[in-house]
């Protein structure tokens, strides 16, 4: 290299590092937070929830609350916000205010606001999700998880008449749809396990907490164990379906959107997911009839599981804590954002005298029946892998029921040794 | 010499590069394809071309494109010019010294080499939040540069060795101050050596993910590599938008690569064959 | 800059000031002005690098070997010292040991296959004209790549359906595997796509090396009547070592700390920890978990081991340039 084209390269390089610094000089930076009654919100997107959904829902709050400044801060990925969220606490900038993050561990730590009677008035289910006796996270919505979706066409092809609600049904129904050529269940996995859970989650749902509903905080106290032969029937009944065929093992891998994706393209005749697919099934496209059942029980009894949370989360350090809890409250009692979230959601809002709008569609108007008949008959149970409170999972323990899901689909693991995992996961967790 | 077969050396180089390059085919043939037939048929040429997902991208409400290459331009290059000083100076002070406390500091600078970012992360953030730098861009660049100097002195020592001193010492010689001598004397002899430094810590800084996720954290949005990242979540099925997003990241390193092709080879090459 | 020193004439920036015995007034005035000279020097050359350096990765090192050695917990808040604990736990925790078992899997295929490869391609590129120079842009084209878009793009060739099981199909293979559902297969899949990117590296610094093979040597050996694969074992070979020794080493280095990868295309697994390498463990426990004296003492033995695995190939490596 010559000396001339040397010292050319470098004035290159430096006019280029000039113009870059000025173009970023000039550039957009994000929106400051300024004023006495900042805030900072964590949110996450989702083919369902996107920015402008959240920016609308921000604005509407802070169209009555001109003086709360919301600074909304995006968690990388939605899956993964709770552990991010940890991050956050881990690296000194834990949020003001959460959306959908679980308040398990936080709570214990000091790190939230607890919520007093006076703040859940207005909640259907002021007491669900407790920890050490108190709520930290607002019970804005219910989740049926995971009832059956199905493609009717499908059931129709293999000869499948009726909705299965006994376990030998379903396995009747989903013998046919194999024998007619088609995939039985569709389910997903990679960054998005717990794609890959659901059929368990809704087996230990039906099976253990139809009988013992607080086998969870059983679990806690370490009078149970995921080794005992209840909960391990569970996980063979699982990797049962694996084994015959009625789940592509090949799918672990495949993240959440392209999962429903493959459902909506007919890949697949019945996809078990919570009640969140409403929405998409209601405004994406596909060229099929989407019915939906309850998770089939062993012997036909109704049992729903569901999870009751979700809302808000408030950080016990917030700078300027009333206005997060004004804020908090006010977003999740807003008539119209809750409307938004039934059709981009399809949540189901825990708000005592909401009526979901007259316009929803026919699969989330079929999935809200199935529940409200399940609340009148007294049968609503918790979601496996999905409380978030003292009933629940330790924290961080969601992610190896994922994993111990795939391995059983995948076949690396029998039940038995997927249950001895679990437990020396907990025991790690604890 | 002579080659038996002389056609048969291009033409396995051509099939070769051919199947190595079709995952970088992909980008293009998915960025100018319309969004819906991507799931479709992945690997089709994108014919007609459309320019809508890259309008897309540019045009989202939050600007996350643009917030994006502001922070990754400010942070590399704020970054990358503060490493080429800082490390030119450090590696002629190592270079030039002859006591062993600085054949001591050598070893110790270049055993930071082979350091595991994930091994330092979680302090790094605690030394970060001490001095209120956490989540700032000055805190990330502060970062940056203590996590790649060694690599800038690796190279600058090198090179440095290979200058005879006398250049130096004739300007001293003359009275000169050794600040002065540095500028005006050795630094324009080290071009070459600060040429590899810029280009790849430039590429390496620019690309990183988990350093600016965790230290810049969500309030000042993200650089392109952690905004690609996040956007994964949000597109999910979206593809066009996913690799246009991605094309864009590329494209300023892409250019920068394409235009000091020649720069890139010698500053690996420098490094490769003085060891 | 504050202390201007005027060095004595005709003395080395560098050489050291008056001797130890001279007492004399003006002697000890000079050692002193030296002090301060090499402490100036010292000051505006070196304390600024090496100060950021011992902020950013002296000082956190020295915080983790401390974590490690605590219960270190945000959630569980006091930190507890807790002694050598962690490590042994550590040692009988079958998610390390798999940890352990796939980043030497992993790292064994990233420093061989672009190895290999990369000397290969070297060679059948190592011509002149513009035509070799465009297909070596090709091979190092990836290199310039972000490890984000790289496993973005992969993620999207290796699908279950995607191109490349589309081409496998339309060739006759009927059942093609799930590259990366498969968990006999993810961890391959994985280090394949790593050695795809790394390749164009090794390319690149064979070639450098080649070029620094005198064509005189090469024209005596092939008088002698060596063939092609002779004149490479007897010539080339050896002249390559340095370009090997380097390499090697980043391969080494880079591959150990593999995380991004892994975040975006499997997440660990399938199942549990199939492709969780240590690197991904540390960050999944301590900041994603809580654990951090936990995934403190996973980075310290990390540290160690890429230590240990860098000082030998380096041992090894440098002893055969000397050889030559």
């Amino acid at each position: 290299m010559t000396s001339v084209t040397r010292r050319k390269f470098l004035r290159g390089a430096a006019a280029t590092l000039l113009t870059t610094a000025a173009l970023a000089g000039c550039s957009v930076g994000p929106s400051g937070s300024g004023g006495g009654e900042a805030i900072t919100f964590l949110t996450f997107e989702t083919p369902n929830l996107t920015p402008a959904y959240w920016d609308a829902a921000i604005k509407r709050v802070t169209d009555k609350h001109p003086e709360i400044k919301v600074t909304k801060l995006v968690a990388p990925s939605a899956d993964g916000r709770t552990a991010y969220a940890k991050q956050l606490l881990q690296s000194g900038q834990f949020p003001d205010v959460l959306v959908g993050v679980s308040p398990a561990g936080f709570a214990e730590a000091g790190e939230l606001y607890a919520w007093q009677p006076d703040d859940l008035k207005d909640f259907q289910f002021p007491t669900a999700n407790p920890i050490q006796g108190k709520y930290f996270q607002l019970p804005a919505n219910t989740q049926t998880i995971p009832p059956i979706y199905y493609n009717k066409k499908l059931f129709q092809a293999a000869g499948v008449t009726g909705e299965p609600k006994t376990w030998d049904e379903l396995l009747a129904a989903a013998e046919k749809l194999k024998a007619a050529g088609t995939t039985p269940f569709v389910i997903g996995g990679g960054k998005d396990g717990f794609a890959s859970s659901m059929i368990l989650a809704g087996i230990v749902s039906t099976d253990l907490y139809g009988d013992r509903k607080d086998w969870l905080s059983k679990r806690r106290e370490d009078k149970v164990k995921f080794t005992d032969p209840e909960f391990v029937v569970a996980l063979e009944k699982f990797g049962n379906l694996a084994e015959r065929g009625y789940i592509d093992k090949n799918n672990v891998s495949r993240d959440y959107a392209a999962t429903e994706q493959a459902f909506l393209d007919g890949q697949g005749a019945m996809y078990p997911m919570g009640n969140w697919f409403a929405a998409s099934a209601d405004s994406k496209q596909h060229d099929f009839e989407i019915g939906v059942f309850n998770f089939p029980t062993q012997d036909g009894k109704l049992v729903v599981p569901a999870y009751t949370g979700g809302g808000m989360i408030v950080s016990a350090n917030a700078k300027n804590q009333s206005a997060a809890r004004k804020f908090a409250l006010a977003f999740q009692l807003d008539k119209e954002q809750l409307d938004q979230s039934v059709k981009a959601d399809g949540l189901f809002p825990a708000i005592k005298g909401y009526q979901p709008p007259a316009d929803t569609g026919p699969v989330f108007k079929a999935g809200y029946e199935l529940y409200q008949k399940a609340v009148q008959e007294n049968a609503v149970v918790n979601a496996f892998r999905w409380e978030t409170a003292d009933d629940g999972l330790l924290p961080g323990m969601a992610d190896k029921i994922d994993a111990a899901a795939q391995d059983l689909v995948t076949g690396r693991k029998n039940a038995a040794e997927v249950a001895t995992y679990l437990d020396a996961e907990w025991t790690k967790a604890s | 010499m002579t080659e038996r077969l002389p056609w048969l050396r291009p033409i396995v180089a051509l099939v070769l590069s051919a199947l190595f390059f079709v995952p970088l085919y992909l980008v293009p043939a998915n960025v100018f394809k319309p969004g819906d037939q991507i799931s479709a048929s992945p690997a089709s040429p994108p014919w007609p071309p459309t320019l809508d997902n890259i309008t897309a991208v540019l045009s989202r409400p939050d600007n996350l494109f643009w917030v994006s290459l502001a922070n990754s331009v400010i942070v590399t290059a704020v970054s990358v010019v503060v490493l080429t000083v800082l490390s030119a100076m450090l590696g002629h002070y190592l270079a030039r010294s002859r006591s062993p406390w600085a054949t001591a500091l050598t070893l110790v600078l270049l055993a930071g080499l082979m350091i595991p970012p994930q091994v330092i992360l979680i302090p790094v953030t605690e030394v970060l939040k001490a001095t209120e730098l956490m989540a700032t861009v000055p805190g990330l660049v502060l970062f940056n540069v203590g996590y790649y100097v060694p690599f800038g002195v690796f190279v600058f020592t090198g090179f440095i060795r290979g200058i005879p001193i006398e250049l130096e010492e004739a300007a001293f010689l003359d009275g000169a101050r050794r600040t002065q001598v540095f500028w005006r004397v050795v630094f324009p002899l080290l071009r070459p050596a600060s040429a590899s430094v810029l280009i790849f810590l430039g590429v390496w800084i620019w690309n990183d993910f988990i350093n600016p996720l965790v230290i810049l954290g969500p309030g000042r949005g993200t650089t392109v590599t952690t905004g690609v990242y996040r956007s994964i979540g949000q597109y999910q099925t979206d593809f066009g938008s996913v690799f246009a997003l991605m094309f864009l990241a590329t494209l300023p390193v892409l250019v920068f690569y394409l235009a000091l092709q020649k720069h890139f080879v010698k500053g690996l090459t420098g490094g490769a064959t003085k060891g | 800059m504050t202390t201007h020193t005027e060095l004595p004439a005709g003395r080395a920036p560098t050489a050291p000031g008056g001797g130890r015995t001279t007492g004399t007034p003006p002697a000890r005035r000079r050692r002193r002005g030296a002090i301060r000279d090499r402490l100036a020097h010292f000051g505006i050359f070196a304390a600024p690098g090496v100060l950021t350096y011992a902020c950013f990765v002296v000082a956190p090192i020295v915080l983790s070997v401390y974590y490690s050695l605590t219960n270190a917990n945000p959630f569980r808040p006091p930190r507890r010292w807790v002694g050598l604990d962690n490590y042994t736990a550590l040692v009988q925790d079958p998610e390390f040991l798999t940890a352990l078992r796939v980043t030497t899997i992993l790292t064994l295929i990233v420093v061989i296959v672009p190895n290999v490869g990369g000397l290969l391609v070297a060679l059948l590129l190592d011509k002149r004209g513009r035509f070799y120079n465009a297909m070596r842009s090709v091979f190092f084209t990836p290199v310039i790549l972000s490890s984000v878009v790289v496993s973005v793009i992969w993620t999207r060739l290796l699908d279950v359906d995607g191109p490349l099981n589309r081409a496998l199909r339309a060739l006759g293979v009927d059942d093609p595997p799930a590259w990366l559902s498969d968990p006999d297969f993810a961890l391959y899949s994985v280090a394949s796509i790593i050695s795809w990117q790394m390749i164009g590296f090794c390319v690149v610094v064979y070639l450098a090396g080649l070029q620094g093979v005198p064509v005189e040597l090469q024209e005596a050996a092939a008088l002698d009547g060596a063939g092609p694969v002779r004149r490479f074992r007897a010539v080339t070979w050896p002249l390559l070592a340095p370009a090997l020794t380097i390499n090697t080493v980043v391969l080494l280095i880079s591959a150990f700390k593999t995380y991004d990868y892994i975040k975006v295309i499997t997440n660990g697994g399938p199942g549990a920890g199939t492709t969780a390498t240590i690197a991904f463990n540390v960050l999944q426990t301590g900041l994603d978990g809580n654990h951090v004296g936990y995934a403190s003492a996973m980075a310290v033995l990390m540290l160690v081991i890429v230590g240990v695995a860098t000082a030998v190939a380096l041992k090894i490596l440098r002893g055969r340039e000397v050889d030559l």
